[in-house]
């Protein structure tokens, strides 16, 4: 269909297209050059791709065409009509909306009222209201119940509120800023039904932005890849795959990791050798129940599940954030107090889902942010930190994690998202740290920093140290673990060797079919 | 080791960059250091002594320039600075102190109404002790049932202010023992000779700063605004115990409160409690994921914090030797505002106890010129509201250029 269309094309005079981007540059007042030119054509009907590496301008186009930021340079067309927007509310006004990727709604209102936020008139309730509420739940094909007040809703279901706000305001184009980012499989298919639906029997537009290589597959129509500020790549979703896109975005040959073979993960450690991290009856009320689980030193555990399975929570459990959780965690064989000080004495290190709200602290310095869980070995008599040595440690987080930053003195409020993780993950690489906790820590970041990432883990985890990490994304756990749990409602339902196992078994046993009730696995949850 | 997961592409990702890094420091930003948002409170206090002298000069009024006039704003600005300056470090933590007015008078009762009884010192001793307590109160209040700093210590506010009304009886209390007003003169009024301390502090300010740059010109680095601020501390100490002939005499409150300053400058600066506490208040999540007891520094700031209004109460009632229940009301506006001024964030995370005092100093400096140049008391509020809302636009649209500048 979509060749049908490229020959229709060749035929007649094309309609100008619904959005059109011509040479759009950004440069922002420091200097930083953000966009170098621009070109990008979105069609009525059509999902467009946009890809690119965090840093490749991805964010500042969205902006420029969300109105929250004026172009330096370029020309912004709708239907053939040159504007310029200086306000999000003037685009909205054209027929454009956006969704940004942390979904700004009011917790303590309703659906429906959110929904219609930006509708003027004097009732907050009626019955015109109701009734165009219904009819959107029937466009989309998705029910939400009006009158559940937002700050209850997962957060799959806070998406589809911006969609149905989105949709409320009667654009015509959507810009959808890694609409999938923090949702879990499940949740995520939620969003793609609305997109196909929108974009196929409403003829909307969608300009669709992500990491995942596999969704952009799936869902879109044409891509656009940009990197370093320039569009590399317009083309046809049917004339790519994966691996042409990944070259695109990250401008050469991708590092891919295979996934482990047996003999690589044959080392779990014989039953009478020490287990490096150990687990007894670790249990946390409603969150998780209770957990036995020995890691060796050296051994990757990867813990598969979905969003509420309680994956984070076993994680703030072992390294005792949560107050509530009970149980024992022993490591090298003695038992650890259950409070975070005594988790990092044990050299115990979590690098949180969150990184903005849990990892990092905005206003510091990479130096000073790389030093805070082990201040007194860069101090002075342990009370004085001596900024040399601090300069020194940032100096060498920036090089053994590759980030992006020219000095350690720069915020990392300044960073993008993979160069922030990574300083998360560097925080921790002085503490002679024994056992490593990973929470999400590749999510929403791009695959260069991914792959950096994840060799990093594998090279902790060779040098002796023990590594659990959380992924929603299986096929990462695949790749870099050994042993793979799977946690469904704060379950342990199962235990597979990477070896042995697929990212679709995974899939199974976490979302809810009735898989992980094998006798095999019975019988390994201690 | 033999497992090869890395590919050799891999390994070349991870370190290329490591090489290619060269050990440089970023160029020193001097337009951000010198800019409104930095030293706005500087060039503020510059300015606006700078028109009160030039206003006294052109009038024929005592100049207001002169040493006793100067010294005159800083014995005025010392409670409040102190206050002022503890208040800065609960704000730095996250949270919030409107007590301290109430504290300090709580704490003035407690001594006046103890000293005839048992002595100056103890009784002092007693009424700190009272200070503590109640920020001992406040803080596990707001850390442990988790109640909003602000409602929490509105209510103390007003609750410590009904035990001060409860204690006194609605009356004012007055010392009588001789012994008790004797140790209340030696230890609030008069001055002390710090010209000494000064040349000595002067000297090691300027060595160290000398010394810093040496060592940064052999590595080829360029002048910190650290060693500038060094050097400059050193030479203003230097010139200004020389100018005085060795002799530097200042009252006795400037020099406490000269001294809590610079030790909590200290430790905020330079020691691993001062990161933290900075930390703790930037990302409470991140400190306490980072294994720092967030709870314990900022139950320690509200302790602090009491302690120094104690101690503030402590110098009010030595000053007056008796206490009028409703004394120092209102006060803790002015602290705050001396803190904000000074750029303290109501957000936590950042904040300086210099610019703090600064902020008392210019709010004390209005004060000061409006009775000398009898512009009477009546357009106080008015200015120091003006200046105070100046002051937050211009950090806060100050912040703003620069996070959009780093989109």
């Amino acid at each position: 269909m979509r060749e049908q269309n490229v020959r229709e094309e060749q035929l007649m005079p094309r309609p100008p297209p619904l959005m059109r981007l011509e040479r759009v540059t950004k440069t922002f007042p420091n200097g930083t050059v953000a966009l170098r030119g621009v070109d990008l054509e979105i069609e009525a009907g059509e999902v467009h791709g946009l890809l690119g590496a965090n840093g490749a301008g991805k964010s500042t186009l969205i902006k420029i065409l969300s109105g929250a930021m004026l172009a330096s340079g370029g020309q912004l067309t709708w239907k053939g009509a040159a504007v310029s927007w200086n306000s999000p509310r003037a685009a909205n006004e054209t027929g454009l909306a956006t969704l940004h990727q942390h979904i700004p709604l009011v917790p303590t209102l309703s659906v429906i009222e959110n929904v219609f936020l930006g509708v003027r008139g004097g009732w907050r309730r009626s019955v015109a209201l109701q009734k165009r509420f219904d009819s959107l739940c029937d466009r989309i094909g998705y029910e939400l119940d009006a009158d559940r007040m937002v700050s209850e809703l997962s957060i799959g279901q806070r998406q589809m509120v911006a969609v149905f706000q989105a949709l409320s305001s009667g654009a015509e184009l959507i810009v959808m800023d890694e609409p999938t980012a923090s949702l879990a499989a499940g949740e995520r298919e939620l969003v793609y039904r609305a997109i196909r639906r929108l974009s196929r029997t409403e003829q909307r537009a969608i300009l669709f932005v992500s990491h995942f290589l596999d969704e952009i597959m799936d869902l879109t129509d044409r891509v656009t890849i940009l990197r370093d500020g320039q569009a590399v790549l317009h083309a046809n979703t049917c004339d790519l795959d994966e691996a042409r896109i990944a070259d695109a975005i990250v401008g050469k040959q991708l590092v891919k990791l295979e996934q482990r073979t047996a003999a690589q993960t044959a080392h779990t450690a014989p039953a009478s050798l020490q287990p490096r991290l150990e687990l007894r009856d670790l249990a946390t009320p409603g969150k998780v129940e209770p957990i036995s689980l020995r890691v060796a030193a050296g051994e990757v555990i990867g813990i598969a599940g979905l969003l509420g399975s309680g994956r984070s929570e076993l994680l703030h459990a072992i390294f005792g954030a949560d107050s509530l959780a009970s149980g024992e965690v022993c490591v090298n064989g003695r038992p650890i107090r259950r409070t975070i000080a005594g988790a990092v004495g044990a050299g115990i290190a979590l690098v949180p889902e969150d990184r903005n709200r849990q990892g990092l602290v905005p206003n510091f310095e990479i130096w000073r942010n790389t030093t805070l869980p082990a201040l007194k070995d860069v101090a002075w008599f342990g009370l004085m930190p001596l900024s040399s040595r601090e300069h020194q440690r940032g100096r060498d987080v920036i090089g053994q994690l590759a980030i992006k930053a020219d000095s350690p003195d720069l915020v990392v409020a300044h960073l993008s998202g993979g160069n922030a993780q990574k300083v998360t993950i560097g925080k921790w690489l002085y503490n002679d740290v024994q056992v490593l906790l990973l929470d999400e820590p590749t999510a929403g970041i791009d695959i260069g920093a991914k792959t950096d990432i994840l060799n990093k883990v594998r090279q902790l985890a060779d040098e002796g140290r023990s590594v659990i990490l959380v992924s929603s994304e299986f096929e990462e756990l695949l790749k870099v673990a050994d042993r793979i749990l799977v946690l469904r409602c704060g379950k342990y339902v199962a235990e597979r060797k990477a070896h042995e196992t697929t990212a679709q078994e995974l899939l199974l046993l976490a979302g809810g079919q009735s898989a992980g009730h094998s006798p095999r696995d019975a019988a390994r949850v201690n | 080791m033999s497992r090869q997961d890395l590919t050799p592409e891999a390994i070349e990702v991870s370190t290329t960059p490591a090489a290619a890094l060269p050990r440089k420091q970023r160029k020193t930003d001097w337009a951000e250091i010198l800019s409104l948002r930095q030293m706005g409170v500087y060039y503020a206090l510059i300015i606006l002594v700078d028109v009160l002298s030039l206003a006294t000069l052109y009038l024929g009024h005592p100049n207001y320039l002169s040493a006793l006039n100067i010294t005159n704003v800083f014995y005025q600005a010392s409670l409040t600075s102190i206050m002022a300056v503890a208040m800065t470090v609960v704000l730095i933590s996250g949270n919030f102190d409107l007590s301290v007015a109430s504290v300090a008078a709580l704490a003035a009762a407690v001594l006046t109404g103890f000293a005839d009884s048992i002595g100056f010192w103890p009784a002092a001793g007693l009424a700190l002790a009272v200070s503590a307590g109640v920020g001992l109160i406040n803080g596990a209040i707001v850390q442990f049932v988790g109640i909003n700093a602000f409602i929490v210590t509105l209510a103390t506010m007003t609750a410590v202010r009904g035990v001060v009304l409860i204690y006194t009886d609605g009356h004012s209390l007055a010392v009588q023992s001789p012994a008790a007003i004797e140790a209340m003169k030696a230890f609030e009024s008069g001055q002390l000779n710090i010209g000494l301390v000064a040349m000595g502090g002067g000297a090691l300010l300027l060595a160290a700063g000398l010394a810093h740059l040496l060592r940064h010109r052999a590595s080829s680095e360029r002048v910190t605004p650290f060693n500038a601020a060094l050097i400059g501390a050193g030479i203003g100490a230097l010139v200004l115990a020389a100018a005085g002939g060795g002799r530097l005499m200042l009252p006795k409150p400037v020099v406490y409160m000269a001294a809590f300053t610079l030790l909590v400058w200290f430790i905020l600066q330079f020691t691993v409690v001062g990161r933290r506490l900075y930390a703790v208040g930037g990302n409470p999540e991140a400190a306490r994921l980072s294994g720092i007891n967030v709870t314990r520094y900022r139950l320690t700031a509200f302790v602090l914090c009491s302690l120094a209004a104690g101690f503030a109460g402590i110098l009010f009632a030595s000053r007056l030797r008796s206490i009028n229940p409703a004394a120092l009301t209102g006060a803790e506006l002015t602290v705050i505002a001396a803190a904000i001024l000074g750029g303290t964030s109501l957000f936590g995370g950042a904040g300086s106890v210099i610019k703090t005092v600064a902020g008392a100093l210019l709010l004390y400096s209005l004060t000061n010129g409006f009775n000398i140049l009898n512009l009477g008391a009546n357009y106080q509020g008015l200015i120091a509201g003006i200046v105070l809302v100046a002051a937050a636009s211009i950090y806060t649209v100050g912040g703003d250029r620069r996070r959009s500048k780093s989109s």
